[in-house]
């Protein structure tokens, strides 16, 4: 479990990360969403003990990272953004180098490694140097060397930049495979990864927490005003009538003589999970009006990501 | 802190930095022991350790630029900081692989006083005492080059840097006299010292208030001392520039007194920059 309290990071006098506290649960994949710049590498950078935070703490399973730096980052896997690689060695000499750093026992760290190896099917490239390795190899490095010393918590930043579509699969299996033992926490800019691998989403914008929850949880709490599109034939004042008191009415001419009636509701669906189109059908035909269409806009996560980084950037105003 | 040792001896050998700061090393005290106790006879083998001295300009900037300017530049340092480790485990680790090989080599030099006791008696109390002189010269040289190596990612600029540093600690002996004048050439002097001590704390702390205030300060305060008394600057020049003077503290050695104090020297000056290099570690991860 990792708990952020109140975290803080200015560079200069540049807020990256700005009071930022949630809780991480065991035995959970999180995702961090958020735009470049959004503050997630320097908030991961903060709760890996990398970066000292300007203010605030981070307790990582029971252990400050700041008062017991060496007992936090035992329990942490962590894969940065570039692979911190040596080139001058190879994938060997660099898994063995990194098991000792962790203090991995003396005997098991060939088999540790070993396992590593085998894990994300590096055996082929197992004694070449790092240099000469293809950019989908040397992030599978970086990735075991996280793996190593068997971590509770793995954090790994973006860990499918760069890779070619079979390897991005491959790696999210892979991280899905671990969030069944370990706490793992990523971060993203690619939506689609995020509502794929992830239980739950921690949307960040200019250095703060914009939202939290499941993707449908935070799709739902946004979908507390639904906007529903009519297209109807019949007059404006008999639409008016049909649609009274289920909400705030908008009417706009469209395309071969029609109407286009735009309805805001309050209170996403109805109470019993009634459809809201149900709704309004019913009582569009209780007044005897024809309609052509009813839509309901469902906001994607792709659009509720926009709509919450969109307005914290119109606040700050800079990237 | 093993581990960190293991990887950077390992790195030592395959960068080939290593192997050509031995070179480097191995050719300047071969080719100044060929001449000076060979060929010219002389049976005190500290002549040519003292006459070695160009290897430092070679040594120091090879062996110690890399230490911490390349792990920032290839992002390793992420691995370091966020590992089980302590600042002092990473710090030692790397410190002990540089005085390691630069170890290697000395200890070839140690066979030289023995070749020339093939041929008669040597002084070996002088040219062992003046060796382990040349080498915490060389360790406390390394200390200061690797603190460089944290304040820039850029290798070369590291590298410009001790070699400046060595050029300054070997040549400051030169221009002792110069300033030997007393009133207003020191009040001069100590109003640059105190810039230069301004510019550090910046480069330290990375506050640049602090570091105009600093140099306020020492100004301010050297124009009172000067307006109260201006004898009190009269040899003080020299006091401060002492302290950055190495040079004169191994020619002690090859001129034969066993000055163990300048050992002490060295010593602290080597952990004085391993505590500076610590520091300025935490200031990178605070900034």
């Amino acid at each position: 479990m990792i708990e952020v309290k109140h975290l803080t990071k200015l560079y200069g006098s540049h807020l990256a990360v700005d009071d930022l506290s949630f809780t991480v649960e065991e035995g959970q994949v999180y995702g961090f969403l958020g735009p470049n710049g959004a503050g997630k590498s320097t908030t991961m950078n903060m709760m890996t003990g990398y970066l000292a935070p300007s203010a605030g703490d981070v307790i990582v399973n029971g252990h400050s990272i700041l008062t017991e730096p060496e007992a936090a980052k035992r329990t942490i896997g962590y894969l940065p953004e570039v692979p911190p690689l040596y080139p001058d060695m190879t994938v060997r000499e660099y898994l063995t180098f990194a098991a000792r750093l962790k203090k991995v026992p003396r005997r098991e760290i060939k088999s540790s490694v070993a396992a590593v190896v085998e894990e994300l099917a590096l055996s082929e490239v197992e004694d070449r140097l790092i240099r000469n390795l293809s950019k989908g190899y040397r992030q599978r490095t970086g990735f075991a060397q996280a793996l190593l010393g068997d971590p509770e918590t793995l954090i790994l930043d973006e860990p499918t930049v760069g890779l070619d579509p079979r390897q991005i699969i491959e790696i999210r299996s892979l991280i899905k495979k671990l969030g069944k033992k370990h706490t793992v926490i990523l971060s993203s800019h690619i939506l689609s990864e995020v509502s794929e691998i992830c239980d739950t989403v921690l949307i960040m914008s200019e250095g703060r927490l914009a939202a939290c929850g499941t993707p449908e949880s935070i799709a739902e709490s946004r979908e507390a005003v639904t906007t529903v599109t009519i297209l109807s034939p019949e007059e404006e004042k008999a639409l008016r009538k049909a649609l009274a008191g289920l909400g705030e009415i908008r009417f706009s001419p469209a395309e071969d003589g029609l109407l286009r009636c735009v309805l805001t509701m309050r209170a996403s669906g109805g109470e019993e999970g009634t459809d809201p189109r149900r709704l309004i059908t019913k009582a569009l035909q209780e007044e005897g009006c024809d309609y052509f269409s009813v839509e309901v806009a469902r906001a994607s996560l792709e659009e509720l990501f926009l709509s919450l980084t969109d307005e914290t950037d119109e606040e700050g105003g800079s990237q | 802190m093993t581990a960190i040792l293991r990887r950077e001896l390992h790195s030592y050998a395959v960068s080939l930095t290593g192997p050509v700061a031995a070179a480097v090393m191995l050719f300047v005290a071969g080719l100044m022991f060929r001449y000076i106790n060979l060929h010219n006879g002389y049976a005190t083998f500290a002549y040519a350790i003292s006459n070695s001295g160009i290897i430092f300009y070679i040594v120091v900037p090879v062996l110690s630029m890399r230490v911490f300017a390349e792990e920032r530049r290839q992002k390793t340092d992420q691995l370091l900081f966020t590992a089980p480790v302590t600042l002092l485990d990473i710090v030692l680790g790397k410190y002990l692989a540089l005085v390691i090989v630069f170890a290697l080599p000395v200890l070839v030099m140690a066979l030289y006083p023995l070749i020339i006791a093939h041929f008669g008696q040597g002084p070996f109390l002088i040219d062992y005492a003046s060796l382990l002189a040349f080498y915490l010269e060389g360790c406390a040289y390394l200390a200061i080059g690797m603190l460089l190596s944290t304040l820039t990612e850029n290798v070369i600029l590291a590298a410009i840097g001790s070699i400046l540093f060595v050029f300054a600690t070997q040549m400051i002996h030169n221009v002792y006299s110069l300033f030997s004048g007393g009133g207003l050439a020191s009040l001069v002097f100590f109003v640059g010292f105190s810039a230069l001590l301004g510019i550090l704390v910046y480069l330290m702390t990375g506050f640049y208030y602090v570091s105009i205030l600093v140099t306020a300060a020492g100004a301010i305060a050297c124009f009172a001392l000067f307006m109260v008394n201006d004898e009190w600057f009269t040899g003080k020049i020299e006091w401060i520039l002492g302290g950055l003077d190495f040079y004169s503290r191994t020619i002690d050695f090859y001129q034969g007194s066993l000055a163990i104090g300048n050992y002490v020297y060295f010593l602290s000056v080597a952990v004085s920059g391993l505590a500076l290099t610590m520091l300025s570690v935490r200031r990178r991860q605070l900034m």
